[in-house]
């Protein structure tokens, strides 16, 4: 499997539809800038947005969608950094990365 | 019926819900076929002023099997684009529709097809009106005029149309899911009542059709027009289908969904009644978004299938060799999941081999009947259902008295059906006037002003 740095994502959603849409979300921004602030989106979604899913936090599995392509890795910075947004932004329990 | 929102999740979600599908070789063209998936289901014709139309966040897919794998070496699939002149009006159309360029028409709808070889995908045609639906005598004057002028032709031989027509299929659906009714039978169920002609309740319904004619060349695993009944590659197998993106995101800034991921399958259509009533209620969305090469989950529910055991029980006394039948029902397999080997019919076959796949299977070295007749192989017309499928036939007749065990003496000619399996009917036929005879087959949509009849 390949590894999935924060480079290559970067990439991925840069290649599927500019860096604004990976931006226009809290959790994705998270993933670009450890010091990540809640901010207002700065314009509506991409119609075809870069997506990460937190498949399962103890695992450190998030699946990538670009395009109509979908990837899953295992990248435990990756999930934590989502999960540690989602947990700050949102006040909510979005589990543990083993 | 015939999969008609027969799943419960493809129930909530019309514009890909896959009705039915049909394949036959072309009565006015013989070298060629035709095939037409159908979508959008139970449409009221005065379903306005947002009236019907493809998804354009749908995929639609044709699929065909040349060399019995149950796998698609060729694949037709279509995306729509729809386009709004003006924004600022409630109306779909501000005057009569006259041509499809008709600065009158506001809401219209395009398409792309793609045709995909063993992977490959070749755009073959954009930019592809289609017709408007039917409104009216004021908005849609020359109804005939403006869906003809739909029908396209493409470079590679193929011809095409996809737009609103009239539901070809023909069901007594209020009777059938009331506890498997039949109305001209009814003094014999459990719950009876006197006699009464059948009521075909899709006959004023409209539904949007794909169609599309398609030299057999090319189609063929070999390139040829087979002439041979009995070879494989004069046998299809043919089944279409819908996906939608795998996420799809509402935005209040956005008047557009925004979309993500792979295409994931959500409809698909083989056989008439396949899902509707021989897959069980918790499989069918499963079965919704599987390809027919998985199909062999489902053999038990065919060899054994839930309607068989059900007809003796609500017909007291009707079915008593069917009740004593126990059986598994390799003439149902044969005809749902395989096909038919040489052998069972005489000078005939339409078999794909030991894989169990619900797909139709048309051997296209069978020339287009002279007399059809819409009860197809069973009433000796091998042009027609199961051997592919005809937009007239009779599939529900057909399929209750394969059901019924009227097909059982295929496989074992000791079995004697019971005398009522051939006379079982739903009192409803394809009825005059209803299609065409030449492409797209499917007849007219009826219009929303004189839809339903008011004099009644």
């Amino acid at each position: 499997m390949t590894r999935f740095s924060r480079l290559s994502f970067l990439k991925s959603a840069g290649a599927a539809a500019g860096v604004a849409a990976a931006t226009s979300s809290p959790a994705l921004a998270a993933a670009i800038d450890p010091g990540a602030v809640e901010t207002k989106p700065s314009g509506p979604l991409a119609r075809e947005p870069v997506v990460a899913i937190v498949r399962d936090p103890g695992l450190g599995e998030v699946t990538v969608m670009a395009g109509t392509t979908e990837k899953t890795y295992k990248d435990r910075t990756l999930v934590k950094r989502l999960l540690k947004a989602a947990a700050n932004n949102h006040g909510v329990n979005v589990g543990e990365v083993g | 019926m015939s999969s008609h929102r027969e799943a419960p999740e493809i129930s909530k979600d019309p514009v890909a819900d896959n009705a039915d599908v049909y394949a036959f070789v072309s009565p006015d063209k013989p070298d060629t076929v035709t095939i037409i998936s159908n979508f959008v289901p139970l449409q009221a014709p005065p379903g306005g002023p947002n009236f019907f139309e493809f998804g354009d966040d749908v995929l639609y897919s044709i699929h065909i099997d040349n060399d019995a794998d149950s796998e698609p070496e060729i694949e037709y699939q279509f995306r729509f684009q729809s386009k709004l002149r003006n924004p600022n009006t409630f109306l779909y159309n501000t005057g009569p529709i006259t041509s499809l360029d008709s600065p009158n028409w506001n809401k219209r709808q395009f398409y792309s097809i793609a045709r995909v070889d063993k992977g490959k995908s070749t755009m073959i045609a954009s930019g592809l009106a289609c017709p408007p639906c039917n409104i009216g005598p004021r908005s849609t004057p020359k109804y005939e005029a403006l869906a003809a002028a739909a029908v396209h032709t493409l470079p590679g031989g193929e011809r095409v149309f996809a737009g609103q027509r009239n539901d070809p299929f023909f069901v007594d659906l209020g009777a059938i899911f009331d506890l498997a009714d039949l109305r001209p039978f009814q003094q014999l169920h459990l719950i009876h009542s006197a006699a009464t002609a059948g009521v075909d309740d899709t006959r004023t319904l409209n539904i949007h059709s794909i169609a599309i004619q398609v030299p057999i060349r090319k189609l063929t695993k070999d390139g040829s027009v087979p002439k041979d009944v009995m070879s494989s590659t004069s046998v299809l197998g043919i089944w279409s289908s819908a996906s939608r993106r795998k996420v799809r995101m509402a935005d209040a800034a956005n008047d557009e969904k925004a979309e993500s991921g792979p295409w994931v399958q959500v409809s698909r259509l083989g056989n008439p009644l396949f899902n509707e009533v021989v897959v069980p209620l918790g499989k069918k969305d499963e079965w919704n978004g599987q390809t027919p090469a998985a199909d062999a989950e489902y053999l038990p529910n065919v060899q054994h299938p839930e309607l068989s055991g059900l007809l003796p029980v609500l017909y007291p006394g009707v079915f008593p060799n069917l009740k004593a039948l126990t059986a598994a029902r390799a003439d149902l397999v044969a005809i749902l999941l395989t096909g038919l080997p040489a052998g069972v019919v005489p000078e005939f076959q339409n078999y794909t081999g030991k894989k169990y796949a619900d797909m139709l299977r048309l051997n296209v070295a069978v020339p287009p009947a002279k007399k059809p007749n819409p009860i197809g192989l069973i009433a000796g017309d091998a042009a027609g259902f199961p051997n592919g499928r005809r937009v007239f036939d009779d599939t529900t007749t057909v399929e209750l008295r394969a059901f019924a065990g009227v097909t059982y003496p295929l496989v074992d000619k000791t079995f004697t059906p019971d005398g009522a399996a051939s006379k079982v009917d739903q009192g409803v036929g394809p009825g005059p006037n209803r299609y065409l005879s030449t492409f797209p087959y499917v007849g007219t949509p009826h219009d929303g002003y004189s839809t339903p009849d008011h004099t009644l």
